[in-house]
């Protein structure tokens, strides 16, 4: 490996101004070329267009009642110039026929896809941020902003709250910060560019500000004649799910609620993940008419689709100013003066050091 | 107002690709008119440029590109093929591929017919499903309702 300007030296100095003694290490493996991912691990230095990272964990993304994916092309790193925290994301091509359930459709990964957006979101709060830099092997390497939040399934699926509560007290709340969202991929629509991979673990809470942040553009799929109809179909997934405080299962509801499971046909089910409640009304009878009315965009009886975001934006304001309460205050700082992040106290060096 | 006849004209476009759907509307089109006098047909193939992102290097895209462009033309004279079997004259089918940049495929198939060459345009329908026409859209649903000035037979 060669052994570029920077001296082992050097680096343990830069390393110790923002890490505990103990835990500098001894030597530096320094990596110019990330080509083979896996071979950059914990405690080495990856030097990007002069810029050294000093590489901690690999990320991991939660999957559907499967243990948690490691990503070995995304690590957590600190900038040894500053003690910032950034997420590096390493190139990984992949081309692989993605399933929804029974479609499938054709889905790859593009560095260059994201790096195209990080420049047309700079400085848009309802974006992650960051920039790309290619390293000595000609890999587009993404140098994210680290976002201290937890992704927004988790805030949903952790609020113990029972629904009615969780309807009057924080949906008018959780719709407006998600009506900003929607507006934010239509600002990328309005540029041509999908989102590409639009969940609900793709969007992190931002602690600081209880925004929401949309995370990971990589993903790119074939599209036939609608451009945007799976990033629709994303969103409308998204909103079903903070409606309903959680995904509602039809087959949780035979104990939870037998009279409501007797009303539902097949109609009001997710038009594609059919064991999911998108007539959330026939469950939760407050829910407004407006509102339940966009959901049914997403189920199985629909007529009528959603073909712009601008539809989904303007659908929403509606709801939001003439159908709900209006969202408490109390909603936002509740959000965010939770614990600093879980991950945070155990990585972030101001704190565990 | 008084209701003058319009006239239409004999030039028939058949919007094609390599589907079992695009197949059967070319079958329809001999089928319906093959042998008859007057009648001019053009198949039409607009391939969509691919996103850059879909590959690494610009050799791959092109390389990629080619052996699809030569894939359509074989099926484009297969095609022409058909429809001179059942009774079209040499001279009265054409055949056409342009590549485009197409966030929209029906569109892109619009803009190609020219403000009134053809009366008719012709194109297959795959028969989707709900979930399916929400996610990827239909063709020739969009065909039929943003097609203005012809008419619009869609063949299933
Ligand atoms: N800017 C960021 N700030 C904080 N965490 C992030 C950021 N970007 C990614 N992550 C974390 O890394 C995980 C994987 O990153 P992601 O971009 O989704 O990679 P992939 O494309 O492989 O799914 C995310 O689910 C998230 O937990
Ligand atoms: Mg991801």
């Amino acid at each position: 490996m060669p052994e570029p300007s920077l001296s082992q030296q050097n680096l343990r100095e830069m390393a110790s101004r923002w890490l505990s003694p103990s835990k500098v290490p001894g030597r530096f493996r320094v990596h110019e070329d990330t080509t083979d991912f896996f071979r950059v691990e914990y405690d080495d230095v990856v030097v990007l267009d002069g810029a050294t990272y000093l590489i901690r964990h690999n990320a991991k993304e939660q999957r559907f009642g499967l243990e948690d994916e490691v990503k070995f092309w995304v690590k957590r790193a600190i900038d040894l110039q500053d003690g910032e925290l950034k997420i590096l994301k390493l190139v990984f091509y992949e081309k692989f026929l993605s399933h929804v359930g029974d479609l499938e459709f054709e889905c790859y990964r593009s560095p260059r896809k994201e790096a195209r957006i990080l420049d047309l979101v700079a400085g848009h709060p309802g974006f992650m941020q960051g920039h790309a830099v290619e390293d000595t092997g000609g890999n587009l390497i993404r140098v994210l902003d680290f976002i201290n939040g937890r992704p927004l399934s988790k805030q949903i699926n952790g609020l113990d709250l029972d629904h009615e509560t969780y309807f009057y007290e924080r949906l008018p709340g959780v719709l407006n910060r998600f009506k900003e969202a929607v507006e934010a991929i239509r600002f990328l629509h309005e540029n041509r560019e999908k989102h590409g991979d639009i969940r609900r673990d793709h969007i992190l809470v931002d602690r600081e500000d209880g925004r929401y942040r949309w995370i990971d553009f990589d993903y790119n799929y074939r599209h036939r004649e609608n451009i945007y109809g799976y990033d629709l179909f994303g969103l409308g997934n998204i909103l079903v799910f903070l409606v309903g405080m959680g995904d509602v299962i039809v087959r949780d509801l035979a104990t939870r609620n037998p009279d409501a499971l007797n009303t539902l046909s097949a109609e009001d089910l997710n038009l594609v993940f059919q064991n999911r409640v998108v007539n959330l009304r026939k469950v939760y009878p407050y829910i407004p008419v407006a509102l339940n009315r966009m959901l049914l965009h997403f189920s199985r009886g629909t007529h009528v689709f959603y073909e712009q975001t601008s539809q989904l934006v303007s659908d929403l304001s509606e709801v939001l100013e003439a159908h709900l309460p209006p969202p408490e205050t109390a909603e936002e700082k509740g959000e965010t003066n939770d614990e600093p992040g879980e991950d945070l106290q155990q990585e972030h060096p101001h704190c565990g050091g | 107002m008084t209701n003058r006849e319009k006239t239409f004209n004999k030039n028939i476009l058949i919007a094609v690709d390599e589907s079992e759907n695009a197949r059967r509307a070319v079958s329809y089109v001999g089928q319906l008119l093959g042998g008859l006098e007057g009648f001019s047909v053009l198949l039409l193939h607009v391939f969509p440029e691919p996103d850059e992102d879909f590959f690494r290097t610009q050799a791959e895209k092109e390389q990629w590109m080619e052996k699809r462009r030569q894939k359509m033309e074989s099926v484009l004279a297969d095609y022409r093929g058909m429809l001179i079997d059942s009774g079209f004259g040499e001279d009265q089918v054409r055949t056409r591929s342009t590549m485009r940049y197409c966030p929209s495929m029906a569109e892109c198939i619009l803009e190609e017919r020219g403000e009134t060459e053809y009366s008719t345009i012709v194109v297959g329908r795959q028969g989707l499903s709900r979930s399916e026409e929400f996610l990827f859209g239909s063709i020739s649903s969009k065909i039929v309702n943003h097609a203005r000035n012809c008419t619009v037979w869609v063949v299933e």
